[in-house]
């Protein structure tokens, strides 16, 4: 007789016509053992078994709720706060940059003084135009000299390229 | 005012929305996340708590919605193996060869549902297994409640035949 009634709501949770007390009352009748149970009713006991079975999963245990609304903007702001000395890094960044600002500075400094001392050297040999003209004439003339020199040895070569020519073209 | 409607109807249904967490990722550490994470967003929109009806159905809307960013971030893929059907609860019985064989058809059940199509699994684990009424589904669903019964009858429809055509019995 029960198995009739259990049978028609069968039918009608296929259909998707079931209630939700009808298909509780399913779940229910399925959760127990029922050795005689009729063939029919059999796909519908493994399924009944299998959602009895994952409503019943293990729970993790779940953060307070505090930590939860706590993150948020709308409490307010964690304050997090730590010491002066916990700034050390930024304090040796800091002071590791003024040293080497003024390393370089200094530097800059002392490389610009030999530049213009070297300039003033090169610009102010002689003060007076005449004297300066007589120094120029005076380098010159020896230039000229030594390039005299030269020619000289230059000539003698080319008497010896010359009486090569002849005695190639004999 | 919104921390006494958060406390009072949002924080008692965190099991529900881990346990849909759960089944949409198959993954306890995920859905844990995914559930922090809806409590967080509810909070951070307290603002709309007064103005919403249905707050358990909002909370597991937003459950199922970062559960599937999550299915497609990652590239789930839903074992068909139903190698995690193993990891169903186990059957309180003294008699091994019963409880190999209650196994056995909780792993073919858990294959037949794990292989509906998205939305027929998740209207059959609202309705079936956690008790929802045709219209909290479509609620949660953002559908018709139409939608949700047509789903639903051919979820079981489905469901019916793989059973019958897998022979799946109760034992």
């Amino acid at each position: 007789m029960e198995f009739n009634k259990i049978r028609e709501l069968v039918d009608r949770y296929w259909d998707g016509a079931s209630t939700l007390e009808e298909e509780e009352e399913l779940r229910s009748f399925f959760s127990m053992e029922h050795p005689h149970l009729p063939a029919d009713l059999k796909e519908a006991q493994a399924l009944f078994g299998y959602f009895a079975a994952e409503a019943d999963i293990p729970m993790p245990v779940f953060p307070e709720i505090g930590t939860l609304t706590g993150q948020t903007p709308a409490t307010g702001k964690t304050v997090v706060r730590t010491m002066v000395w916990h700034h050390w890094m930024k304090y040796a960044a800091v002071l590791l940059m003024a040293i080497g600002i003024g390393y370089g500075a200094r530097q800059f400094t002392s490389r610009h003084d030999g530049v213009l001392a070297e300039r003033s050297i090169a610009a102010d040999t002689y003060n007076d135009p005449k004297e300066a003209f007589a120094a120029t004439q005076k380098a010159l003339a020896l230039l000229s000299r030594n390039l005299n020199k030269g020619t000289a040895q230059v000539q003698k070569l080319s008497y010896f390229n010359e009486a090569t020519d002849k005695i190639k073209a004999n | 005012m919104s921390l006494a409607i958060f406390l009072s109807q949002v924080v008692p249904v965190r099991q529900k929305l881990y346990r849909f967490a759960y089944r949409l990722l198959e993954n306890e550490e995920d859905a844990m996340d995914v559930t922090q994470d809806t409590l967080m967003k509810v909070w951070q929109q307290q603002e709309r708590m007064t103005d919403l009806q249905n707050m358990e159905a909002w909370c597991m809307r937003i459950v199922r919605n970062l559960a599937l960013d999550k299915l497609k971030a990652r590239k789930y893929r839903r074992s068909e193996d139903l190698d995690t059907a193993s990891e169903l609860p186990a059957i309180q019985q003294e008699n091994p060869h019963i409880v190999a064989e209650k196994q056995d058809v909780m792993k073919r059940v858990h294959g037949i549902i794990a292989g509906l199509p998205e939305k027929y699994r998740t209207i059959i684990q609202l309705r079936d297994i956690d008790g929802y009424s045709y219209q909290e589904i479509a609620d949660i669903l953002v559908i018709e409640l139409s939608e949700v019964k047509t789903n639903l009858h051919r979820a079981r429809k489905v469901v019916r035949e793989q059973l019958q055509k897998l022979q799946v019995y109760g034992v």
